[in-house]
């Protein structure tokens, strides 16, 4: 008999593996678990010195097999307290949820840039291209073709800005339409979007450089109620669903019959306040069916084609949406202002 | 245009609420700016505290030399007494009494108090204390008539309400308080009344000497003489009625030109007779040289082109827009000449545009009033003018070259609905046509002469159809064929540019496209401010400017950008451009990170050489192909700032959207870091081309991740280390192919610039 057979034999190892386990299971802390391994499990232990002594097969299973289950439950019981040490640093750990973050810097879209994306995406859906076109103008594009009479009073060097006789700082986005008339066969569904200007004093509701954004359908059997459907969509998309539309009459030279679209006042909800000078509706811009003057002065054949033009104020829709007094406010570039938005 | 209700009332019953009247003239007829109240407040009972009162007794009062002591009967059986400062009454006079407790038009209460002495227990009114005229040198002598006591409402108009309307250019007619009745007729569906106004007794034989020597700039001239004319202030109805449209009464001849030009809307002038060289008008264009005094006694210098009324010597008028000061009506004035004539819109226009002179006559004859309109206010006046001025007419002359005939327009009544896409019954339609002067004629209608020059073609005649059928048209869409929206490329890639500077935490901003001179043709010869004169042709001073006002204003981690055009001179039409342009507080690393983190955006790759800008630090400054990127150079904005500007085009040229994808997981990557030791003038940028240059495309990445000078390196050197990445899209690259892709770069390093490898 070997001193391993007897060492094999001198022990009760279910009375070993039994008490190993107790101490495994009553380590509190890393280096106490580590100590009851040691003890049991380590090269000094009595199982490790039975282990390198074992000849037969059935000692071996026995050994091997206590052994197993002790490292398993050494793993087990690390798993354990790491897992309680965790819970408490995090029972522990707490910041106060008040003080400002981490400084990130995000920036922002002009309101004018924010309701032009809002008009471009509304009429995308409805089919439309978007379009701009020059600033600078002749007379012939900015009035002629558009049919304003001659004595038409935007043609006024007191309301317009002319560099000489012929050219000039378009007043409205309208001469694009004749642009796209001139370059495209109908049918057109378009909306020109861009910076026009007027001879106007600079005060708190006018900019003598302002934008505007103008469309024009042109197709067969157009009529002013499908104007009145598309501003409808439009508005809506601005000022929210419950938005109303209703058209009063006015006059302009490229568009017959030409009306002027209201929007219900959102303050009020139609009622009458200030804003809306107490009439419940607010003033949106201008639109009418195309002149066929217009269509004949860019070979267009009137009587087969009819179409809808309009035009509103990109400053105005935002201040509206946004409840901007001042018109000013939208070109100081003044951060106090741009990082409201 | 300002409408007096009781006046529009002469015209046409208003017969539904007039909140509803103005909605519904805002809507088919012209903007309604409001409805004034003017006059005597009418609250709490206020009307029944002005009566009129008969005037018992009247002497001086015992202690003041300048106030008379009244007794007035206000039909309370006992009188009043009442202090009056006024002495153009006496015993007897029927006036206008406020009593105590009254409040006046401007708000001011009366009391009952002792004045010098002697208790007034009213007031005697004159005609500006109740607006009804603007005189205040005496107090209003009534007619005699109603019994003391009745409330003054009942014989002066005390309380008025005026319809302030802004009618469009195309709408003259609308400039007359009948034009308007016409439209309230046809909103009502009710009758217009007839035309006001008609010749009274025979129409005098003899001829005013008219001759027309340009029928061109006047098509018709009524030119009618009055005698035994007694000038003096017009009754106190046509006053209020003249004050409450906005015109300021003067006394009766001229009173009486006003009147009828807002009635009828026909401007009228009337010249003193005796003032007239030759007692004749000639309408001519002026001679070079001409002069004219004007009523508001400017000496105005005329140009051939301007029309004149002259008389057998000389100028007497601006034809349609000012009389001359000659021939004014005075005093003493005893026979007037009436002229209601028709003036051509454009020759009035451009000459009031040239003068720069305005007047309701010229407003209402450059948009074209109606040359039939001349006989009817000819016969407003004339009786007027007898029945308010006594005078005796006594010469006439109408003088035209034949007037034009009404227009005849096709007009299908269906056309009219698949217009308005809503269908008006053909009778309503031709019904309301009718009531707006319309007749129809077969498959026609013939235009009235007051819309002859608005309305010529099928389409002006279905306007009118659908301005009274605006409320009810229906909401609907196009039927849209093969149409669809989507943004351009250019459109995309400015949104992502957009968003690429919001993410960055640049705040978007607008500045005005006009600027102080800049160095382009493109500037106005009549700016409206000097700082708004010239097309910019860089947005930068503008963002400049802007971040200056935010630093002043006290803001922190300022960064704007801004997307707008530029104007650069390019013959006839400036070549206008989209430009980019961002400044934000750091330097150049802040600048030239923006540029990167843009092209990034735009998936495009920039290369950046050394550039110059005015407005840029001039060693901190750089370029690519499409624009300029570098530190400001702090004499332009104290700190230190990084500024860009590119051009939008040439920016998006170089996008490489859309992507096409590469292989880069299928054969790994072979990282090294290399380190060249270089001569200090040699700029990173270099070496990155010549290195891409020699590897080729299997150099797949090349970053710079370190610049060292130092000893180790000696003087007037440095060393730059890149990380790059050998990648094959067909194979695994081996160490051995690395290192001799490594050692192409390190040749052509060498060899162009001297440069050492210093890592292996």
């Amino acid at each position: 008999m070997t001193e391993n057979e007897a060492t094999v034999a001198a022990v009760d190892w279910e009375a070993y593996e039994r008490e190993a386990s107790a101490a495994l299971a009553a380590a509190n802390s890393p280096p106490e678990l580590d100590g009851a391994r040691v003890r049991y499990l380590g090269r000094k232990s009595e199982l490790a010195q039975a282990l390198r002594g074992v000849r037969d097969r059935e000692s071996g299973m026995l050994l091997n097999g206590i052994r197993e289950r002790l490292e398993a439950a050494v793993t087990e019981r690390e798993q354990r307290l790491e897992d309680e040490e965790l819970d408490h640093r995090l029972r522990d750990e707490f910041v106060d949820v008040t003080l400002p973050g981490e400084q990130l810097a995000v920036g922002h879209l002009h309101p004018i840039t924010q309701v032009r994306r809002i008009v471009e995406d509304s009429f995308l859906g409805l089919g439309y291209e978007i379009w701009d076109d020059r600033e600078v103008e002749t007379v012939e594009y900015n009035f002629d073709k558009l049919a304003f009479a001659p004595t038409h009073s935007s043609r006024s060097p007191r309301d317009t800005f002319y560099f000489d006789e012929t050219h000039l700082l378009r007043t409205e986005t309208s001469p694009s339409q004749i642009h796209v008339l001139e370059k495209q066969a109908p049918p057109i569904y378009m909306v020109s979007i861009g910076r026009v200007y007027r001879r106007d004093a600079i005060t708190a509701t006018r900019y003598p450089i302002f934008h505007q954004f103008e469309g024009l359908a042109v197709d067969e059997g157009i009529t002013l109620a499908d104007l009145k459907g598309t501003l409808l969509h439009v508005m809506r998309a601005l000022y929210g669903p419950e938005r109303q539309v209703r058209f009063r009459t006015h006059f302009f030279p490229f568009t017959e019959p030409s009306i002027e679209p209201d929007v219900s006042c959102g303050i009020c909800g139609g009622v009458g306040c200030r804003t809306c000078k107490y009439s419940g509706w607010l003033e949106m811009g201008g639109a009418g069916v195309v002149d066929p003057q217009v269509f004949q002065n860019v070979d267009v054949d009137p009587e087969r084609w009819s179409g809808f033009a309009f035009g509103c104020g990109l400053e105005r829709a935002a201040q509206l949406r946004h409840n901007i007094p001042d018109i000013r406010l939208l070109w100081d570039g003044d951060l106090r202002v741009l990082r409201q938005f | 245009m300002r409408v007096p209700l009781s006046w529009l009332r002469e015209y046409v019953p208003i017969e539904m609420p007039i909140d509803e009247l103005t909605e519904k003239l805002s809507i088919a007829t012209a903007e309604v700016e409001g409805l004034e109240r003017i006059g005597v407040p009418d609250a709490d009972g206020n009307l029944e505290r002005f009566r009129v009162g008969r005037v018992l007794e009247a002497e001086k009062h015992p202690n003041a030399d300048r106030l008379q002591l009244c007794r007035v009967d206000i039909g309370e059986g006992e009188p009043r007494q009442i202090v009056c400062g006024a002495w153009n009454f006496g015993p007897g006079a029927t006036v206008a009494v406020a009593l105590p407790g009254a409040v006046l038009p401007g708000g001011l209460e009366l009391e009952r108090r002792k004045v010098r002495g002697e208790l007034s227990d009213g007031m005697i009114l004159a005609e500006d204390e109740v607006e009804l005229g603007p005189d205040h040198a005496g107090i209003m002598v009534l007619a005699e008539g109603p019994e003391p006591g009745t409330p003054l409402a009942e014989v002066l108009p005390l309380v008025e309400d005026v319809l302030v309307l802004e009618p469009t250019g195309n709408r003259p007619d609308l400039l007359a308080v009948y034009g308007i009745a016409r439209e309230v007729a046809a909103l009502q569906a009710v009758p217009l009344g007839p035309w006001p106004g008609s010749d009274p007794g025979p129409v005098p034989n003899r001829q005013v000497e008219v001759e027309v020597a340009d029928f061109e700039g006047c098509p018709r001239y009524i030119g009618r003489l009055f005698e035994n004319v007694r000038i003096g202030p017009s009754p106190l109805w046509l006053k209020a009625r003249l004050l409450a449209a906005g015109m300021r009464p003067i006394a009766n001849v001229v009173d009486i030109t006003n009147y009828v030009m807002l009635a009828l809307g026909n401007p009228l002038h009337a010249f003193d007779f005796d003032t007239l060289g030759g007692g004749r008008i000639v309408v001519r264009r002026a001679r070079n040289d001409e002069k004219l005094r004007t009523l508001d006694g400017v000496e105005r210098r005329l140009e051939p082109d301007d029309l004149l009324i002259a008389d057998a010597e000389r100028a007497i008028a601006l034809a349609g827009i000012m009389g001359g000061e000659e021939t004014e009506i005075g005093e003493s004035t005893a026979k007037v000449l009436l002229e209601a004539a028709n003036f051509e819109p454009f020759t009035i226009f451009r000459t009031s545009e040239r003068l720069r002179l305005r007047t309701e006559g010229s407003n209402r004859w450059e948009k074209g009033v109606d040359p039939y309109l001349a006989a009817p206010a000819a016969e407003l006046a004339t009786q007027l003018l007898r029945d308010l001025a006594g005078a005796d007419w006594t010469a006439q002359a109408d003088v035209h070259a034949g007037l034009p005939e009404r227009p005849v327009v096709c007009f299908r009544p269906e056309r009219a609905d698949e217009v308005i896409g809503l269908e008006t019954p053909e009778h309503d339609q031709y019904m309301l046509l009718g009531r707006l002067g319309f007749d129809r004629d077969g498959g026609n209608v013939v235009v009235p002469t007051w819309r002859a020059r608005d309305i010529s073609r099928e389409i002006d005649v279905v306007e009118e159809v659908a301005r009274f059928r605006l409320e009810d048209v229906p909401f609907t869409l196009p039927l849209r064929r093969a149409m669809f929206g989507s943004l351009t490329r250019e459109q995309r890639l400015r949104r992502r540019v957009e968003e690429a500077l919001v993410g960055l935490g640049f705040a978007e901003t607008y500045t005005p496209s006009l600027v102080a001179d800049d160095e382009t043709a493109w500037k106005l010869p009549e700016p409206i401010a000097v700082e708004l004169t010239a097309l910019r042709t860089s947005l930068l001073p503008s963002l400049v400017e802007a971040a200056r006002r935010n630093v002043d204003a006290g803001a922190g981690r300022i960064a704007l950008f801004e997307i707008a055009r530029v104007y650069f001179s390019n013959g006839e039409l400036p070549n206008e451009r989209l430009h980019l342009a961002a400044i934000a507080q750091g330097g150049f690393a802040r600048a030239k990170g923006v540029v990167e983190t843009v092209y990034e955006a735009l998936k495009a790759e920039p290369r950046f050489e050394r550039g110059e800008h005015h407005l840029l630090h001039p060693g901190k400054t750089a370029r690519t192909s499409a624009g300029v990127l570098g530190e400001l150079n702090p004499r332009v904005l104290p700190g230190e700032w990084g500024a860009v500007e590119l051009d939008l085009e040439l920016l998006f040229s170089e996008s490489r959207e859309p992507v096409a994808y590469e292989d880069v997981i299928t054969y790994p990557a072979v990282r090294q870091d290399l380190a060249f030791v270089v001569p200090e003038e040699i700029e990173a940028g270099e070496l990155v081309d010549a290195a891409r240059e020699a590897a080729g495309p299997e150099l797949r990445e090349v970053e710079i991740f370190d610049v060292y000078r130092g000893e180790q390196v000696g003087e007037g050197k440095k060393s730059i280390a890149f990380s790059v990445a050998f990648q094959s899209p067909e194979r695994t690259l081996s160490d051995e192919d690395a290192a001799a892709l490594r050692e192409k770069i390190a040749d052509a390093l060498a060899k162009r610039f001297g440069a050492i490898l210093r890592s292996a």
